[in-house]
């Protein structure tokens, strides 16, 4: 079990603009998951979580491009390597991923049964094409393990079904294939609480049933990262700056910036009405251009001059990472 | 009961809109040449009557109004007093009551036993001549009127001699009745005489009549080509304006929107060439992109005809001869209008297809591993709902945008037909020729209408819950 079936390694990725600046959307990302492991991502609005699913899914679309780093699934790399291969080989099988705003990722002109028939057809074996009736049966099939009105859902298209229903066919569609692992990019970012749930409910019985184990959690929910996640990693201008158990993260942060999110959190529990959230000052550094210092330190309470001249390195705390020298 | 089938109460719909927009395009056609004083009998008189006798030119006129159901026909049943033209003692001209004319006959068509018509007159009253103490027909009517038009209380003359009573007949059915008269009398060089003019029917029974005749297919005399009717006019034009249009259109769109969806898909130096020319070709009208070719083909090299649908020294026939002559009239005219209209598709399918690949859909499709082909087809059916309206309208402006192609070609269409009718003032063949193109812009849009329902699920969905 303790093989290490998804390595990431100082993985960057940069955005080329028109006039041939480079963005670095995400820099030195580094972590590995076994099998079984669920690892939550957060971060607030425009830190590179989704640009890091592009250069996980190791299918960067231009203008992003990977810089440098590596990433391995079950030891072997995806890096450059033909977008044809990539496509065969590794998208749906082997990495599948669940978007954000399910809504838009559905084509509107198709019906969800043809949708998820093209990503059948897209892998199947040279020789070996299944009819038409066989694949509908299959997508039956694995449709009725979700308890939806399975024979509605895939003969509507998009537009006809709710939005809960058409991210459950969203996460249906994703792992089809069985993949041997999951990225979900804020599956419930556009869902009601309820909504949300069975979302969430929905993706746990399909780990529960095997049909994919491991899971990376994308989302700006941390309370709802504490529930799912095993580990917890805190994401900000493109950098992990904390990352460790989720009982960690959420009850004990040790970054500034991971407390001052946590102090940014609304809470519904009664010993927390009193306490006013605190937003976090200031806005993210802008990333087309090389930064001296720590990242967070423009904003930081407890920075020191000396942040704003060390480039900070990610360091063992404890049994964590954390990307502050003085963090203790 | 439609309930069931929402797609056709959906069409039936939809054309319900569109035939009452056609009816619209009718009335302003049935209005325009009416605005005013002026109706479209004295227009085409203009012409018809040259060289006509006074009395020629009478029945002409009624029959061009019994034609065009503007003119009160005779269905009217008759008063059975006769009136005389006679001065008053103010020296004005009126009406007198003279006497009671005589038999009153009613003429009616039935079928016989072969199935042909035939008349039958049915008497329906006799009318005593008044007699005068004596016992003797009035005479003094007779004597001092000798000649004068004896008439009803609608002026209508129903007697030329007051001696011999004529019949007065009723027509029940009636295909082209006589045209009504209204006979006024009036005073000339101090003699009271009668103004036959003939009785024109309310515009209501005028507006029935003309979309009865449209129905037909009468759509009047044409004035200019007079006495050729404008529905021969029409069917002679609109076929050439249909196989220069059309194809065209067609073609320009399919390849336009492929080459657009390639250039934003593939990118590089496809995109880099082919965009910057298709704005170009886009911006040139096509009449000056006609004329250049012309020059450079026609006048300079010698290659191809400029001038006709076909040689002049042709015949329309089946034969190989004159299909080739065909063929070769068509290349100039296909190429002045393909080129831009392809551009134009080109240009507006390419920045279609960019936000098409933009969307998060086709993220998901290439994390999904679809293939490229499957992806292209994603594109192309999404971009090209858009594109399905520019078509609608392209098609709606085919036959009337044909003019300025036409006349840089003298090819003889529709657009052609229109432009010689305006400027000799010939209404009836302009009110043909617009009419044509308020029919084919209608059935272009309708059908348009019906496709885009068909492929877009949005419309098609909408349709099936019974939405709006």
């Amino acid at each position: 079990m303790s093989e290490k079936i998804f390595e990431v390694d100082h993985l960057s990725l940069h955005y080329l603009t028109r006039f041939g600046e480079k963005v670095h959307a995400v820099t030195d990302v580094s972590f590995s998951m076994k099998q079984g492991e669920i690892l939550g991502i957060a971060g607030e609005s425009g830190c590179g979580k989704s640009t890091l699913v592009s250069g996980l899914m190791g299918m960067c679309i231009p203008p992003l491009y990977p810089t440098s780093g590596d990433v391995r699934v079950s030891g072997e790399s995806l890096m450059n390597r033909s977008e044809s291969d990539i496509r065969s080989n590794v998208l749906a099988q082997k990495i599948s991923m669940i978007p954000q705003g399910a809504f838009n990722a559905l084509n509107p002109v198709r019906k969800i049964k043809d949708i998820a028939a093209d990503v059948i057809a897209a892998h199947q074996k040279q020789g070996s094409p299944s009819s038409a009736k066989e694949i509908y049966q299959r997508l039956c099939e694995r449709f009725d393990l979700f308890g939806m009105d399975t024979q509605r859902v895939l003969n509507s298209y998009p537009i006809q079904l709710t939005a809960g229903e058409r991210q459950r066919s969203v996460i249906g569609i994703s792992t089809l294939l069985n993949p041997r692992m999951v990225i979900a990019d804020e599956p419930t970012s556009a869902l009601d609480v309820s909504t949300q749930k069975e979302v969430i409910k929905m993706i746990f019985d399909l780990l529960e049933k095997g049909i994919f184990s491991t899971m990376i959690f994308i989302t700006h929910e941390l309370p709802l990262l504490y529930h799912v996640a095993d580990n917890i990693a805190i994401m900000y201008a493109g950098e992990f700056v904390e990352m460790g158990t989720a009982e960690q993260v959420v009850k004990d942060p040790r970054h500034p910036y991971t407390q001052a999110l946590m102090g940014a959190m609304l809470s519904s529990e009664s010993s927390q009405r009193s306490r006013k959230p605190v937003a976090i000052e200031g806005a993210p550094p802008s990333l087309n251009q090389t930064i001296v210092g720590c990242r967070f330190a423009e904003r930081c309470t407890r920075a020191c001059p000396d942040c704003k001249k060390n480039t900070q390195s990610i360091r063992m705390v404890g049994d964590r990472l954390v990307r502050c020298d003085y963090a203790k | 009961m439609l309930k069931q089938y929402p797609t056709i109460l959906y069409v039936l719909q939809k054309g319900l809109w569109y035939f009452l927009t056609f009816i619209a395009a009718i009335v302003i056609n049935f209005a325009l040449p009416r605005l005013g004083d002026n109706n479209p009998v004295d227009i085409i008189m203009g012409k018809a009557a040259q060289g006509l006798s006074q009395e020629e030119a009478k029945q002409k006129k009624a029959s061009l109004l019994a034609s065009f159901g503007m003119a009160e026909l005779s269905t009217r049943t008759y008063d059975t007093v006769g009136y005389e033209c006679a001065l008053n003692e103010k020296g004005e001209a009126y009406l007198k009551e003279a006497f009671v004319p005589a038999i009153k006959v009613t003429e009616r068509k039935i079928k016989d036993s072969a199935g042909a018509d035939s008349v039958v007159n049915d008497t329906v009253g006799i009318f005593e001549p008044k007699l005068d103490a004596s016992g003797a027909v009035m005479k003094e009517a007779a004597s001092d009127s000798a000649g004068k038009p004896i008439l009803d209380s609608a002026g209508v003359p129903v007697m030329k001699n007051v001696m011999q009573p004529v019949m007065v007949k009723k027509i029940i059915h009636i295909e082209k009745g006589s045209v009504v008269y209204s006979t006024t009398p009036v005073l000339e060089n101090g003699n009271p005489v009668l103004k036959e003019e003939p009785v024109l029917s309310s515009s209501v029974v005028q507006f029935f009549a003309y979309i009865k005749n449209i129905f037909h297919g009468d759509l009047g005399l044409s004035y200019s080509q007079y006495p050729k009717p404008v529905i021969e006019i029409i069917k002679e034009s609109l076929p050439w304006t249909l196989a220069i249009q059309f194809p065209t259109l067609m073609l320009g769109w399919i390849v336009g929107n492929l080459l657009g969806a390639i250039a934003a898909y593939k990118r590089g130096i496809f995109d880099k060439v082919f965009f910057p020319l298709a704005m170009l070709l886009n911006g040139i009208p096509f009449f000056v992109f006609g004329m250049l070719l012309v020059a450079a083909f026609s006048i300079s090299l010698g290659w191809l005809p400029a001038m006709g649908a076909y040689g002049f020294d042709q015949v329309p026939s089946f034969s190989w001869e004159f299909y080739k002559s065909v063929g070769l009239h068509y290349i100039l005219p296909f190429f002045s209008i393909f080129p831009i209209l392809l551009s134009g598709q080109a240009t507006g399918m390419r920045s279609m297809s960019i936000y098409e690949l933009g969307t998060d859909y086709m993220k998901y499709a290439k994390w999904m591993g679809l293939r490229e082909g499957k992806i292209v087809s994603y594109i192309f059916r999404n971009a090209m709902l858009p594109q399905l309206t520019g078509l609608a309208q392209s098609l709606g402006a085919m036959v009337g945008g044909a003019l300025i192609t036409e006349m840089i070609f003298s090819y003889p269409g529709l657009g052609m037909a229109m432009l010689t009718a305006i400027q000799q003032n010939d209404y009836a063949t302009i009110q043909g020729c617009t009419l044509m193109i308020s029919i084919c812009v209608l059935v272009a849009n309708f059908s348009v209408d019906i496709l885009i329902a068909l492929c877009d699920p949005r419309v098609k969905a909408g349709i099936q819950v019974g939405g709006k």
